[in-house]
């Protein structure tokens, strides 16, 4: 409904336009009459340009062609279709017209299966990578659940021969395995936090220094033998984040470090900031990063089909879900190796950022 | 005090509840269950317990009218039992009333340590209308409430009256995280602005003032989006 009242508002305001300014032509110069037909021809290819279908234009040339007998032409305020020639400037301007409002319309029709094949495409690319994730999720959740009920399943069954020692060494593995298990998930839940269709995050205004501490703390009830050296800046840093996402980033990164440098020395985490952007790094002082896998780390592909996947109990899933938290806050994440082990670091922008 | 304190646990999920029944049975507390809302409102009311544990999950009703319903005739202490992402729900629910929360899953000194705080703050309002006059003592950091005094390992600490108050509102409540709202009401007033900006701009100067360092803090915690908890008064 809205585009044909759209469709007669553009049509007739087009040709009141063209009739007014043919007018005020015929009346300066009034001995270049053919000029007249060239301001409706150039309104109506305008008028078939902004409107849908064909009938506006087939209706614009037609009362076009009435205007310029009945306006313009001698005898004036009078239809005359004896006129010498008429026939062929009436075939003209309905031609022309009929011509451009097939082009536009192809155009247009053009144009709306591109957006949609882009549309599509991007579709399929989000299913891949559903897809991806959920084979890595399922992998991840499978390893530390065959632990558990592997474990749980020996207890109940030889309890009687078991000795002491060795059912606590079983439990504690079953703790273990369980405490893997919460981290997964809580990374899983973390993921969801980021809006589907937007790929953002609710952002607030938060404490640096008190990010950092919450992070630590929660890694400290998880690992107690955790050593972790921290260092913020003096100055109080507040930026927008969804607070609960980067405490996550900060927690992969850290249990990472404790778990995969293979060094008791104390993990450094540290901030610091410049105008533009506020800097975190986790630091270790272990074996660092295999070179090959430097490049696509964060990438949760690359470690499905490792063979050693299972010993490196998850290390891909958290670090490509930090990425993806990253990426919603319009800051980066990346990796490199130092003189004595790897570090790790991320930027938030201070103020906004892109979504 | 030899008389068994008597808690009622209200928990729907028959794993959590067993585990919980069995921890609090080995630390000598005496527990009522009751596996869902309905259920525990009618224990409440006539087991008199010490102190509630209320999961906020229960499928007959909202744990946050749970504690509305309870507040309505009683003082006594809930604990909160909640997932860790619901920041919104448990802030809501210490807002109606809940005394304190814990996270799930969590560990059985953490549960304990929970259980403790509330109690004594509970025995203590008790038989004592405010505790005014009490110092409040944790490691190296003592407050004295009547001569508006903190030191930290015995040396003066200065503070603006903002920080002061801020400091002696978390101190009194001790153990018990506060939220943002609470602790900005008490401060600011009841009309002051929501944004907790000026609050964490105060909690900074204040952790520059009296922690070692300001990113591992021995003495005020940060609970993230809900508020902020004290380390517990040793002088209690």
């Amino acid at each position: 409904m809205s585009t044909s009242i759209k469709n007669c508002i553009v049509t007739f305001s087009g040709l009141a336009v063209a009739t007014l300014v043919a007018f005020l032509f015929s009346h300066f110069v009034p001995e270049n009459a053919g000029n007249l037909s060239l301001i409706y021809i150039f309104a109506l290819i305008t008028i078939v340009r902004f409107t849908d279908g064909y009938l506006p234009g087939m209706v614009a040339s037609v009362i076009a062609v009435i205007c310029v007998n009945y306006l313009f032409t001698y005898p004036y305020f009078e239809l005359n279709f004896t006129l010498s020639g008429y026939p062929v400037t009436f075939l003209c301007m309905f031609g022309v017209t009929l011509l451009t409002s097939t082009m536009t319309a192809n155009m247009k029709e053009q144009a709306r299966t591109i957006a949609e094949k882009d549309k599509l495409l991007s579709e399929t690319e989000k299913e891949k990578m559903r897809a991806n994730l959920l084979r890595a999720v399922s992998h991840d959740l499978r390893t530390p659940l065959t632990g558990i009920i592997g474990a749980s399943s020996s207890y109940l069954e030889n309890s009687a021969l078991l000795p002491e020692e060795e059912k606590i060494a079983i439990i504690t593995h079953i703790h273990e395995d369980a405490n893997w298990l919460l981290n997964m998930v809580e990374n899983l839940l973390a993921v969801t936090r980021i809006h589907d269709r937007s790929s953002s995050v609710r952002k607030t205004d938060e404490s640096v220094e008190e990010i950092v501490s919450a992070a630590i703390m929660r890694l400290k009830k998880r690992l107690p033998e955790a050593a972790v050296n921290v260092a913020v800046p003096d100055e109080l840093l507040i930026i927008p984040m969804d607070a609960i996402l980067i405490e996550q980033v900060l927690i992969n990164l850290l249990e990472n470090a404790i778990v995969h440098s293979q060094s008791r020395e104390p993990i450094l985490c540290y901030v610091d900031a410049d105008s533009t952007d506020v800097t975190f790094h986790v630091k270790d002082y272990g074996i660092g990063i295999d070179p090959d896998r430097l490049e696509n780390i964060f990438d949760g592909n690359s470690y499905i089909g490792n063979k050693e996947s299972d010993s490196n109990k998850g290390m891909g899933i958290g670090l490509s879900i930090c990425k993806t938290i990253l990426t919603a806050h319009g800051g980066t994440i990346n990796a490199k190796n130092h003189a004595r082990g790897a570090e790790f670091y991320f930027t938030l922008p201070k103020e906004g950022g892109t979504p | 005090m030899n008389l068994k304190h008597e808690i009622l646990l209200i928990e729907d999920e028959r794993n959590i509840c067993n585990f919980i029944t069995t921890t609090l049975r080995t630390q000598d507390y005496k527990v009522t269950s009751a596996g869902s809302a309905a259920n525990g409102l009618s224990l409440a009311a006539s087991g008199c317990p010490d102190l509630i544990l209320l999961d906020l999950g229960l499928p007959d009703m909202d744990g946050i009218d749970v504690i509305r319903n309870i507040r309505e005739w009683s003082n006594l202490p809930i604990i909160v039992i909640s997932a860790r992402t619901q920041e919104k729900e448990k802030v809501e629910a210490l807002d109606a009333g809940a005394d304190d929360y814990i996270t799930k899953p969590f560990g059985t000194s953490e549960l304990m340590a929970r259980i403790r705080t509330a109690l004594r703050r509970s025995t203590l309002n008790g038989t004592l209308a405010a505790p005014a006059g009490i110092r409040y003592e944790a490691k190296d950091l003592v407050i004295d409430y009547d001569r508006h005094i903190v030191t930290v390992n015995g040396a003066i600490v200065h503070f603006t009256q903002i920080e002061y108050k801020i400091l002696t509102f978390l101190a009194r409540n001790a153990g018990k995280v506060i939220t943002y709202d609470t602790l900005i009401t008490h401060v600011w007033g009841p009309f002051a602005d929501s944004n907790n900006r000026i609050l964490r701009v105060n909690m900074a100067n204040i952790r520059r003032k009296m922690e070692l360092n300001p990113a591992d803090p021995q003495y005020i915690f940060t609970e993230i989006g809900i508020g902020y908890r004290m380390i517990d008064n040793e002088n209690m």
